[in-house]
C-alpha cells in the first residue's frame, strides 16, 4: 500500500462513516469566513488610504513614507531619498511597464537586481491597510528576488491600490500567482537575545511612495 | 564522573546553569510583553481564538478531504506531490530528491517539521551539504546544537557565545556588544550561499486547499532567499497544515503572529503556488511538497485531535514557568514546553518520555494563552493517566498513592494522622516558616514550607460548630 493509501485510510478510520458530502464542507468552510468585522483590528484611520499612511510610519511597520500627487513625480521622488541617504542614482527598478514609462534621465537604470543590490524600486499590486503590507505577484514583469535582495527597498503604490483589510485583499486576488508577496516593514531578526534588528537578509530600509491625491 | 542523563539529572543541571537561565529570560519575557501589548490593540481576539479553532477543527474533521483537494491543485498548479507515512520515508524522499537534482549544496529556511523528522541529520548522512538560512538555525548550525525554541532556536545563547561562535565561522572579528554588526556579519556570510544553493527547501505554515498554494512566513526575508534562486525548492509540511483558502489562512495568521511576536503580521508572507512559469523572472524549475504524517493520522484516533490544532506560535512555553526554568534542551526533543510535552510522548511513545507530561504544574498558562484553544492541561493529565494504566509510573510512587488512599479512604485514621503530622511539622517552624525537615528536603532545599495552623482544618470547624 502506498503511504498515500495509508495516511487517508487511517484518517477515515478515524473519522468513521457518517461524514458530510462535499457541499456541506463547502458550506461549512464559507461560514467560517461570515463576519470578519468580528475577528479584524479597528483600522488606525476611517479612510484606508489614511490609515494605510499612519500605519507604515507607526512603529509596528517602521517604514519611511513619501507621498506624492502623481506618477511623473516618481523618478524625482526617488531622487530625492537616493541623495538623503547619500547613495549614488544607480538603481534596479521592476520591468513593469508602469514604472518603465517614467522618465528615468540621470539614473542608471538596472532591470535585474544585483546580489548585492543596494537600492531597487518596485510597485505593489495592492497595499492592505489593516497590516500596512505591500503586495506584490510574481511574473513576467516582477522578479520576487527583487524584493529581497536590495539594501533599500522602494515601493510605489497607488492610492486607489490600498484595500482595507486582508480578507478585501483575498476577494480581489484573481487566479494565484506563483508568489505572492505580502511585505510589510523591513527584514527584521530578533534571534539574538530578542533584541531587534533591521536588515537580517533582505532590505534593511522600505521607503514606501504612496501615489495619488 | 558519569554524568546523569535522566530527565531530573538533565533538568537539576539546566536549572543551576544561570547563564541558561538570564537567555531564557531576556527572550521570554519580551515575548511575553509584546503579545500582551498586542492584544491590547487587538480586542477581537477572543472572537478570533474562537473563530481560528473552528476554522482547524473544520479541517481536521475533513483532512482527507481537504488533502485530496490540496493534491489536485498543487498538481494542476505543477507541483509534485509526495506523501510520508514516516520521518524515514520524508527524508527519504527529500534526500532522493536532492540526489536526482544532483545537488551539493542546499540551503534550508527554519521548519520545526524539518527538525521533527530528522531531516538535518539524514542530508548530512548523505554527505548534502546544509546551510540554514534562519540566523537562529545558523546560529545552532554552526554550535552543532538543536534548536531550544520553536520561534527562537537560539534562544538559550546569548550575544557573548553568538559573538564567538561567529568570529571563529565568519573569520572576522564580533563585538558582542554590537547585535547589529553580528547581524549585518551573516548577512555577508549567508548572501552568496543562498545564490549558489541547488536546492532550497522550506516548512510550511499553512497549506491551501483550493489553490495548492504553500504559505512561509519569515521576518527576516530568507525562506524567500532559499526558495528562489534554485533550480529546485522542496517542501517539507505536516498533513495538519491544511486550511481551506486564502481568507482561512489570513484568519490564522492574525492570530499566530500575535501569538508569536507581538507582531500583527510577519514582515514577509509568501504564497508559493507551482514552479516558475513561462516568462517568469526567477523561481524554481522544480517544485515538490512531501505531505508528512509522522504519528498525526494516529492522534486523531488516539485521543489527541485537538492538538492536531496546534499552528506552532511558541506562546505556550514563553508563558510556562516550567520551561522559563529548564529552557528547551531539557525536554529532549524537537519540541518543548506545553505543547512538547503533550506531542513527544505522541511521536516517541509515552514509555521513553512519559517524564515530559509530569513537569507541569497544572497552572493553565498554556491553556490561557494558545490561539487555537488547545486544552494542553487536560491533554497533558491524558499522558499521565496513559502512563499510570500502562503501569509505567515507577513502584515508590504507585505505593505512596496506594498508602495515602489507604489512609484517605478510612476518616478516622485519616484525621488521626493530620492530626499528628499538624504537630509534628509545627516543631519544625520557626516564626510560622519550615526551613528544614526529615524528608522534606525537595521542597525546603529551595524555599520554606509555611508552617501549619496549630490544628487540623477538620479540628477547627468541629470547634466552630460546638462553638468553642
Amino acid at each position: 500500500m502506498s503511504a498515500r493509501d495509508t495516511i487517508l485510510g487511517m484518517l477515515r478510520a478515524a473519522l468513521g462513516p457518517h461524514r458530510p458530502d462535499r457541499a456541506a464542507i463547502a458550506a461549512e468552510a464559507a461560514a467560517l469566513l461570515a463576519d470578519p468585522a468580528l475577528i479584524r483590528p479597528a483600522l488606525a484611520a476611517e479612510d484606508p488610504v489614511e490609515a494605510f499612511a499612519a500605519r507604515v510610519v507607526s512603529p509596528k511597520v517602521n517604514a519611511t513614507l513619501d507621498r506624492i500627487g502623481a506618477l511623473a513625480g516618481l523618478p524625482a521622488a526617488v531622487g530625492r531619498y537616493l541623495a538623503a541617504q547619500g547613495l549614488a542614482p544607480e538603481i534596479t527598478v521592476q520591468p513593469d511597464p508602469v514604472l518603465r514609462a517614467l522618465d528615468w534621465t540621470g539614473f542608471a537604470v538596472r532591470e535585474t537586481a544585483l546580489p548585492d543590490e543596494a537600492v531597487a524600486l518596485g510597485r505593489a499590486r495592492w497595499g492592505i491597510a489593516e497590516t500596512g503590507s505591500l503586495v506584490f505577484e510574481s511574473g513576467p514583469e516582477t522578479a520576487v528576488l527583487n524584493h529581497f535582495l536590495p539594501l533599500h527597498h522602494l515601493v510605489a503604490v497607488a492610492a486607489g491600490d490600498i484595500l482595507p483589510y486582508l480578507e478585501d485583499h483575498a476577494a480581489v486576488m484573481g487566479a494565484a500567482p506563483r508568489n505572492l508577496n505580502l511585505i510589510t516593514g523591513a527584514s527584521g531578526t530578533t534571534d539574538i537575545e530578542g533584541s531587534y534588528v533591521r536588515g537580517a537578509h533582505g532590505p534593511r530600509f522600505l521607503h514606501i511612495l504612496l501615489i495619488g491625491p | 564522573m558519569k554524568v546523569d542523563l535522566s530527565f531530573k539529572g538533565v533538568t537539576g543541571r539546566a536549572i543551576a546553569d544561570r547563564r541558561l537561565k538570564t537567555a531564557i529570560d531576556r527572550t521570554t519575557m519580551t515575548a511575553e510583553t509584546k503579545r500582551r501589548l498586542a492584544l491590547m490593540d487587538y480586542p477581537q481576539f477572543e472572537a478570533a481564538r474562537a473563530r481560528g479553532t473552528a476554522i482547524k477543527d473544520h479541517v481536521v474533521a475533513n483532512l482527507d478531504h481537504y488533502l485530496e483537494e490540496f493534491e489536485r491543485n498543487a498538481v494542476a498548479s505543477g507541483a509534485v506531490v509526495h506523501w510520508a507515512a514516516t520521518a524515514e520515508e520524508a527524508c527519504g524522499i527529500v534526500v532522493g530528491l536532492c540526489r536526482q537534482a544532483g545537488a551539493r549544496h542546499v540551503t534550508r529556511a527554519k521548519s520545526m517539521l524539518g527538525e521533527e523528522i530528522g531531516l538535518p541529520h539524514a542530508l548530512e548522512a548523505a554527505d548534502i551539504e546544509r546551510v540554514e538560512t534562519d540566523l537562529a538555525e545558523h546560529i545552532i548550525q554552526l554550535a552543532k546544537e538543536a534548536p531550544s525554541h520553536i520561534v527562537w532556536p537560539a534562544l538559550h545563547k546569548t550575544r557573548e557565545e553568538v559573538a564567538e561562535l561567529f568570529r571563529v565561522a565568519h573569520g572576522r572579528p564580533q563585538d558582542s556588544e554590537d547585535v547589529p554588526a553580528m547581524v549585518e556579519s551573516a548577512r555577508r556570510q549567508l548572501r552568496s550561499l543562498f545564490l549558489g544553493a541547488d536546492v532550497g527547501i522550506s516548512g510550511a505554515n499553512f497549506l491551501l486547499a483550493d489553490t495548492g498554494g504553500v504559505c512561509t512566513v519569515t521576518n527576516e526575508g530568507n525562506a524567500e532567499l532559499t526558495t528562489t534562486p534554485p533550480r529546485m525548492h522542496i517542501v517539507t509540511a505536516g498533513i495538519e497544515k491544511l486550511v481551506p483558502s486564502l481568507p482561512h489562512a489570513y484568519a490564522l495568521l492574525r492570530l499566530l503572529v500575535r501569538s508569536a511576536t507581538g507582531a500583527d503580521i510577519t514582515q514577509y508572507t509568501t504564497f508559493h503556488t507551482g514552479p516558475k512559469r513561462a516568462g517568469d523572472r526567477d523561481g524554481p524549475e522544480e517544485f515538490h511538497i512531501v505531505l508528512v504524517d509522522n504519528g498525526r493520522s494516529r492522534m486523531l484516533a488516539t485521543g489527541l485531535r485537538d492538538m492536531l490544532r496546534c499552528i506552532r506560535c511558541g506562546a505556550c512555553m514563553n508563558h510556562c514557568v516550567v520551561y522559563r526554568q529548564i529552557g528547551g534542551h531539557a525536554y529532549g526533543a524537537t519540541y518543548p514546553g506545553p505543547m512538547g510535552a503533550v506531542l513527544t510522548p505522541a511521536l516517541e511513545g509515552v514509555e521513553k518520555t512519559r517524564d515530559l507530561p509530569h513537569a507541569c504544574t497544572l497552572n493553565g498558562r498554556c491553556q490561557e494563552v494558545c490561539p487555537v484553544g488547545i486544552p494542553l492541561p487536560t491533554l497533558l493529565r491524558g499522558w499521565r493517566d496513559t502512563s499510570w494504566k500502562e503501569g509505567l509510573v515507577p513502584g515508590s510512587v504507585r505505593a505512596g498513592l496506594w498508602a495515602w488512599r489507604f489512609v484517605a479512604e478510612r476518616p478516622r485514621l485519616y484525621r488521626l494522622a493530620t492530626a499528628a503530622a499538624v504537630r509534628a511539622m509545627r516543631l519544625f517552624g520557626r516564626r510560622g516558616w519550615i526551613a528544614g525537615m526529615p524528608g522534606a528536603g525537595g521542597w525546603t532545599d529551595y524555599r520554606d514550607l509555611p508552617a501549619p495552623a496549630g490544628r487540623t482544618f477538620m479540628e477547627q470547624l468541629r470547634d466552630r460548630k460546638t462553638g468553642r
